[in-house]
């Protein structure tokens, strides 16, 4: 049944470089597997833990977050604030017994569409095995 | 040694001279068992405080009540309040006014040190008495309590009933303070995250199934909310039970009130609920414990936090109320903060 | 309040269609709720594409759009646009992007259709919650501030100037002129630098729209984009530079004698000076620290001798407060710390110069009117050891970074001294030789085949000095040779620094610097002129070691950025931007913490947002434990109902 199982991730993409990488992977047609929705969010630093929850609560099998390079940020230093945020959510998703798997951080720059296929591709196949996550969902 | 009666003394002194509107402190409890909370308002009542290791709350929760409730009064009594706090709960008081809730002068701070011992935690006493009845807990010399029960007296060092936070304490002393009572003694910690090595190291589904356990006896009272000095929002985001509406709150700001959780005490809505807590209080929770001894069901709470408390050392350097004049662990960085967990 | 949505899906040919089912998604997308409409057509973004839109809007009273089809880099303006022009608010239209995050990288059309759908019902959650915004309009002063004079400051000034706006250029030193006015002749063209510096010194001084304030600093900046307040210190000069008829009896009164700067300590100059002959504005500074006292007066020689009265010992500070609309920061460079040069003997060998030493030496106007003498004997060096990238690519001791000029400036010393000293040899000791840049190769050959330059590859491990001469210990890694030269002189291209207190000046702008001090761009390829502080621009040196070609274009470059936005009366920012529900905010200050534009403030207890200065990128929102705090547009009330779009709930 595992064996079936495609996973939904949830990726929540800065506007400025991740998303960008991203289009730059369509533009390359580049392939990935289609699990992955993405929402864009104008920096990561705006990405609150609430979203991460909340995407987990609602039947999410992975939660992906990702922003410009340290340095890159659009901001100036909004992904240094995600990048000590995520930091915290993730320590503590992986203390109540949450795969550690499920929760991803990654710097993606508008030149790195190569690198958000290859994440995405790699995050599907490491979530497949775990089959849906449960643990944090909501009963429908 | 702390001297009760220097303690008495400035409380009074400061009572005397209106320096402070009352004092929030310590009294022998009201069925001799662990210390309750006392206002005191009068000089002459000073001879009601106390402090032992029967004194286990933190008193700064009535500094934020005292605060809110200031805030609606029409000519409130600005003079500051006198409280006696211990190392953990003086720490509170460094992240409230790192918050801006309060000034420093809002408070006038009897700081007591902990020394070499620390509070009781009266589950630990309990398991002692095999289930007896406690009728009376008294302090005695050499850092022992005497406790009655049906059965007589029975004598139990402090050392072995000490809550598992005064175990793992880094700082028993006050931090901040205008009056301190006590010595600041070193005391070495060895196992300062010792209550969460044993989670930590279980597989994920170990974890899980702890979590799940412990979680989903969660009522949902909020009791845990209701006495933590850090849960001072007016209205907490997790639940819009307690949702200030104003003469100015538009419906449509009612409408877009956000239901991150539901009210009904399911597993993942508990999950949710005390997930959200706990992010919240990452870099603000000073390990007072009393969200877990205030706990109807017996949820190691304290643990949640400690975790982050650890996080927040080992990944950022930052211990949390030390230095009210630091910016919080989350409104800053470092350039060199971990990153190994990110592709 | 329920919303009247439009849902526009495009084919864009078979870019989309060919792996999504548009059809399919378009109707899945009408059983929406708020979606009153929902279609899809062969190019949204064609002209009968975007009419088929704007008739929709029309006659299906649509209040907001959601369009399917490219990533909106693309389009999102041109569908905002036609929304615009259909009657609704630009901010109802959002743009659900298809193309690049799912056509294009799937081939299962089943599944890519699916994601389509979650995609669009996303953006459409996020439009049933958007509100009408207006662009924030505000006026603008038309005058600009350009901080440094040299070329860069220079050029930039006058280009502003020129375009009709009012400048003030402020310069910390007495005259302006920077490096430039030092150089005795430039690469490759061996152009006589102050001959064609001074003339523009000249327009700088006499233009109608600058006003020139040297020996000033800037203090304090508030304020933003279009509407900055700078405060500006006028150090005294002791001299009313209108009196002041450049008699010169002052210096020869005065009894104090200090090493000159401009001749980099090669010559003296008096505690009252002109730095030198033609500098602008041309007047005397008396230098305060150096002067024997003014109060009480100690010396009072040069007053004495002041036949027009033109010095006034009780001059005062005096601080300037203007208001500007944009700002061109052209603080330049200096060269490396000798202090950290130690090992190449600089400054404790008088006959190791620096590369601007050598420079004054070179110049007619220089401490020996172009004779290449040396410092301690004041006889012709016949042997020159030339040693590049002190200090420069050498990530272990000191700067990482290429200091990209010394290569040519280097060849030209070489050949200069040739020509100067036909009968002696110079050496120059390179890592590798530069020369990117017009006819910059050439010159460089020229200085090997036409005289005779002997290029050493390899680095310079020991200076020291015996019998009268400096000896040079080396390895010429080409041939794995030890070399060992007498030299008579040497001279050490030292890296270029930021000029000192730039760091001090960029914390007062809020400009961010790069890891080694220079001042950054908002974009290294793309806005190379522009800070990341909005109105400020950046010139010169100061951003990064450059050649005065290029630091020319930049300065023009900087101008030509200022005047886009000192020729608007108004200026307009994007409505995206945070505000605070003063209900649920505890003042707190996490906010304002976090904020990278200093944009947030705490006002009577509560957060307070400068709209102007927010750029929307919500990190105070994410911040916030109260949930006080959120960028119109992109709630988290939006995103909540995203994450339920994309989980497919």
């Amino acid at each position: 049944m595992t064996k079936d199982f495609e996973p939904t991730i949830v990726a929540f993409l800065c506007k400025w470089c991740s998303s960008a990488g991203s289009d730059l992977a369509g533009v390359s047609r580049m392939k990935y597997p289609p699990n992955v929705i993405p929402i864009t969010v104008m920096c990561s630093g705006s990405v609150s833990p609430l979203y991460i929850f909340n995407a987990f609560q609602k039947g999410a099998d992975g939660v992906l977050v990702s922003g410009c390079h340290p340095g890159d940020c659009h901001y100036i230093k909004g992904n240094f604030y995600a990048r000590r945020r995520i930091a915290l959510v993730k320590e503590l998703l992986d203390f109540i017994g949450l795969e550690s798997e499920r929760f991803k951080m990654s710097w993606v720059s508008a030149a790195e569409g190569t690198k958000y296929t290859e994440i995405i591709k790699d995050f599907v196949k490491e979530l497949k095995p775990l089959g849906p996550q449960k643990k944090l969902r909501r009963d429908q | 040694m702390v001297e009760m009666e220097q303690l008495q003394k400035e409380a009074k002194e400061i009572l005397k001279q209106g320096k402070v509107k009352f004092v929030i402190g310590y009294s022998k409890g009201s069925q001799n068992l662990t210390a309750t909370p006392v206002f005191i308002k009068k000089p002459e009542h000073t001879s009601r405080l106390i402090w032992d290791p029967t004194c286990v709350q933190n008193l700064v929760k009535f500094i934020v009540d005292d605060k809110q409730k200031q805030s609606r009064e029409k000519k409130p009594d600005e003079r500051p309040v006198g409280i006696v706090v211990k190392g953990c709960d003086s720490r509170a008081i460094n992240v409230l006014i790192q918050e801006k809730f309060i000034d420093r002068d809002d408070v006038y701070i009897l700081g007591l040190s902990c020394e070499e011992l620390g509070v009781v935690d009266e589950k630990k006493i309990a398991q002692k008495l095999e289930g007896k009845k406690i009728e009376k807990i008294e302090f005695a010399k050499k850092n022992n309590l005497i406790v009655s029960t049906k059965d007589g007296e029975k004598k139990i060092p402090v050392k072995d009933v000490l809550a598992d936070r005064c175990l793992e304490c880094k700082a028993h002393f006050p931090v901040i303070y205008d009056q301190l009572f006590g010595e600041e003694t070193e005391r070495e910690v060895k196992e300062p995250y010792k209550s969460i090595k044993k989670t930590e190291s279980q597989s994920p589904k170990k974890r899980w199934d702890f979590w799940k356990e412990q979680l989903e006896k969660c009522i949902r009272c909020y009791a845990c909310r209701s006495i933590c000095p850090m849960c001072y929002c007016d209205e907490c985001v997790a639940d819009s039970i307690n949702m200030a509406v104003t003469a100015e709150t538009t419906a449509e700001e009612k409408a877009q009130k956000i239901k991150w959780i539901e009210r009904s005490p399911a597993l993942s809505e508990n999950i949710g609920y005390h997930l959200i807590r706990a992010i919240h209080l990452a870099g603000r929770c000073i390990d007072c414990g009393e969200c877990e001894r205030a706990c109807p069901v017996d949820i190691p709470l304290r643990l949640l936090n400690k975790k982050l408390e650890k996080a927040a050392h080992e990944l950022f350097d930052y211990d949390v109320g030390f230095d009210h004049k630091k910016p919080s662990l989350i409104s800053s960085f470092k350039d060199e903060d971990p990153e190994d967990f990110i592709r | 309040m329920k919303k009247r949505i439009g849902v526009f899906v495009c084919h864009c040919g078979i870019n989309i269609a060919g792996t999504v089912d548009v059809d399919k998604a378009a109707k899945k997308l009408a059983e929406h709720q708020d979606v009153e409409h929902s279609v899809d057509y062969v190019y949204m973004c064609s002209d009968p594409g975007q009419n088929m839109i704007k008739e929709a809007i029309k006659e299906k009273k649509l209040d907001s759009i959601v369009v399917s089809c490219c990533s909106p880099t693309l389009h999102e303006s041109t569908f905002r646009k036609a929304a615009k022009e259909a009657g609704i608010n630009e901010f109802q239209c959002e743009i659900a992007n298809i193309r690049e995050q799912c056509s294009w990288v799937h081939k299962d059309k089943e599944k890519a259709t699916e994601k389509a759908e979650k995609i669009t019902k996303s953006a459409v959650e996020r439009v049933a919650k958007n509100e009408s915004l207006e662009p924030i309009g505000f006026p603008v002063t038309s005058r600009a501030l350009v901080i440094g004079g040299g070329i860069a400051g220079i050029q930039a000034a006058l280009d502003i100037a020129d375009s009709g706006y009012e400048v003030i250029l402020v310069e910390r030193e007495p005259s302006i002129g920077g490096h430039m006015i030092q150089l005795s002749e430039t690469f490759p063209t061996l152009d006589c630098s102050q001959c064609i510096l001074t003339p523009k010194m000249v327009e700088v001084s006499k233009h109608p729209n600058i006003k020139l304030m040297t020996y000033s600093e800037v203090q304090e900046i508030s304020g933003y984009v279009g509407n900055f307040n700078v405060k500006i210190l006028k150090k005294p000069t002791y001299v009313d530079p209108d009196a002041c008829t450049l008699c010169d009896d002052c210096t020869e009164a005065c009894p104090v004698v200090v090493p000159n700067e401009f001749d980099l300590g090669l010559t003296g100059r008096k505690a009252i000076y002109i730095p030198f002959p033609q500098a602008i504005p041309a007047t005397f500074t008396l230098d305060i620290k150096n002067c024997p006292g003014l109060l009480p007066i100690a010396c009072g020689k040069c007053a004495d001798v002041c036949e027009p009265d033109a010095i006034d010992y009780d001059m005062e500070p005096e601080v300037v407060e203007e208001k500007v609309g944009a700002i061109v920061v052209a603080t330049g460079f200096e060269q490396y710390d000798k202090e950290k040069m130690k090992e190449y003997g600089y400054g404790k060998y008088p006959d190791v110069l620096n590369g601007l030493q050598f420079e004054r030496l070179l110049s007619a106007s220089g401490p020996t009117q172009g004779k290449v003498l040396r410092p301690s004997d004041h006889k012709e060096p016949k042997e020159v050891v030339f040693i590049q990238c002190v200090g420069s690519r050498d990530p272990e001791l000191h700067c990482s970074y290429c200091s990209k000029i010394c290569c040519m400036y280097t060849a030209k010393h070489a050949m200069l001294y040739k020509h100067h000293v036909p009968d002696g040899q110079a050496y120059i000791f390179y890592i590798d030789i530069r020369s990117g840049g017009k006819n910059y190769e050439e010159f460089v050959q020229r200085t090997t085949e036409e005289d005779g330059v002997v290029y050493l590859r390899g680095k310079v491990s020991k200076i020291f000095e015996e019998n009268n001469k400096i000896t040079v210990w080396g390895v010429d890694t080409l041939t794995g040779k030890e070399i060992e030269i007498n030299a008579d002189m040497v001279v050490l291209a030292m890296a270029l620094t930021p000029s000192k207190n730039s760091q001090e000046l960029a914390k007062k702008l809020k400009l961010s610097t790069d890891k080694d001090g220079f001042l950054a761009e908002a974009h290294p390829k793309l806005r190379p002129v522009e800070s990341i502080t909005s109105g400020m621009f950046l010139a010169g040196a100061a951003q990064a070691p450059k050649d005065i070609p290029e630091v020319v274009a930049q300065a023009s470059g900087a101008a030509a950025k200022a005047i886009s936005i000192l020729s608007q009366e108004q200026l307009f920012h994007s409505p995206m931007v945070a505000e605070v529900n003063e209900t649920l905010c505890t003042g707190c200050g996490m906010c304002i913490d976090v904020c990278p534009y200093e944009a947030l403030s705490l006002e009577q207890g509560k957060a307070e947002v400068n709209r102007v200065l927010c750029e929307g990128c919500g990190t105070c929102s994410a911040t916030c434990l109260r949930a006080a705090v959120k960028v119109k547009n992109i709630t988290p009330g939006q995103i909540f109902e995203m994450i339920d779009a994309s989980v497919g709930g």
